[in-house]
């Protein structure tokens, strides 16, 4: 026999997701969930970050990661609450998976959460966390041609990180084109042109995102 | 590349619904997956044979309704469907005061059972 069950696939992750949101909400911290390749540069966004903040905000980190504890033990080295989740061969962090990390983070001291998701420009796009925000950090190296390779990822994010900008000189990456794609993918998308290495533009994304957590 | 997480979603709904209602065997599952979610058909059905087996669903076939990209442009009045997974611009008219409609679906629509 036939039966009808019209059912959304996601909505057990987007139920535990919003769990987390409440969570997050009466505790009182803003969170993020930061999305890249790997490589382009996610941990030392965060630990520069978390740098250019000094004291002025409390920030807690999540890492996910296949396998190994490399990130967080960087993060653990700036005095930071950090929980490492290995998904053990998961492309994406999951509600669920956040939703278990949280007992180990002390949520009510925090301003903001950061939640360095798995490095991958697909999956971790469609799974809703429980965050505040979606940031998507792209480094110039990886091309100008991303945004219209990788469309979900861009129209998900509510902000840009262009990373390794003074890679520039280096690559035929045309920043003009990576603006004017990913506008077109979310006309509300705030875009940062930042280099990890040299420091430059952290200071005007750090002073953004603590506008948005203060 | 999340296709086994999304496989073994469809399984645990279909399963905890079989169990509810007092079937046994799941027959066929008919799911809609827009072209802009994100999902791979032919990876989301290689992904349900693998994690089926000793399952209710053992023996079942997964039939996916691909749901093309679909939206309604303000500038030239008019709807458009396309076959690629995102739209920068209306398709008739070029202009982008566009809303997207259809693409985005993830869902199951129905199963036959016994």
């Amino acid at each position: 026999m036939k039966i009808k069950v019209v059912t959304r696939i996601m909505e057990a992750n987007d139920r535990i997701a919003a769990e987390n949101r409440k969570f997050f909400d009466d505790a009182g911290v803003y969170v993020i969930n930061i999305m890249s390749a790997p490589g382009a540069g996610k941990t030392s966004l965060i630990e520069k970050t978390i740098r250019e903040f000094g004291n002025q905000v409390k920030v807690g980190v999540i890492e996910g990661d296949i396998a190994g504890t490399e990130d967080a033990r960087r993060i653990e080295g700036l005095g930071i609450p950090v929980v490492q989740i290995n998904t053990g061969g998961a492309c994406h962090l999951d509600a669920n998976m956040i939703n278990e990390a949280l007992v180990d983070l002390p949520l009510k001291d925090l301003n903001l959460l950061i939640i360095e998701n798995v490095g991958n420009l697909v999956c971790p796009a469609e799974f809703k966390v429980g965050e505040d925000m979606k940031v998507m950090l792209l480094s110039v190296t990886e091309g100008d041609d991303k945004p219209l390779k990788y469309p979900l990822m861009f129209q998900e994010s509510s902000a840009l990180i262009l990373n390794k900008i003074d890679l520039l000189p280096y690559t035929d990456a045309d920043v003009g084109k990576i603006r004017k794609d990913a506008l077109s993918l979310n006309p509300s998308l705030k875009i940062f042109e930042v280099s990890c290495k040299t420091g430059e533009g952290i200071g005007e994304w750090a002073e953004w995102l603590q506008s948005l957590v203060t | 590349m999340h296709e086994v997480s999304i496989a073994l979603r469809i399984l645990d709904i279909a399963t905890e619904h079989c169990k509810r209602e007092g079937f046994s065997r799941i027959e066929s599952i008919k799911v809609r997956v827009g072209r802009a979610s994100g999902v791979m058909p032919e990876a989301l059905l290689f992904a349900f044979d693998a994690i089926k087996t000793g399952t209710v669903a053992e023996k079942a076939s997964l039939t996916i309704d691909e749901i093309p990209i679909g939206g309604f442009c303000s500038s030239c009045n008019s709807e458009f469907s396309v076959e690629e997974p995102y739209v920068l611009f209306c398709p008739k008219c070029g202009e982008t005061s566009f809303r997207l409609n259809t693409g985005r679906e993830l869902d199951i629509q129905e199963m036959e059972v016994f």
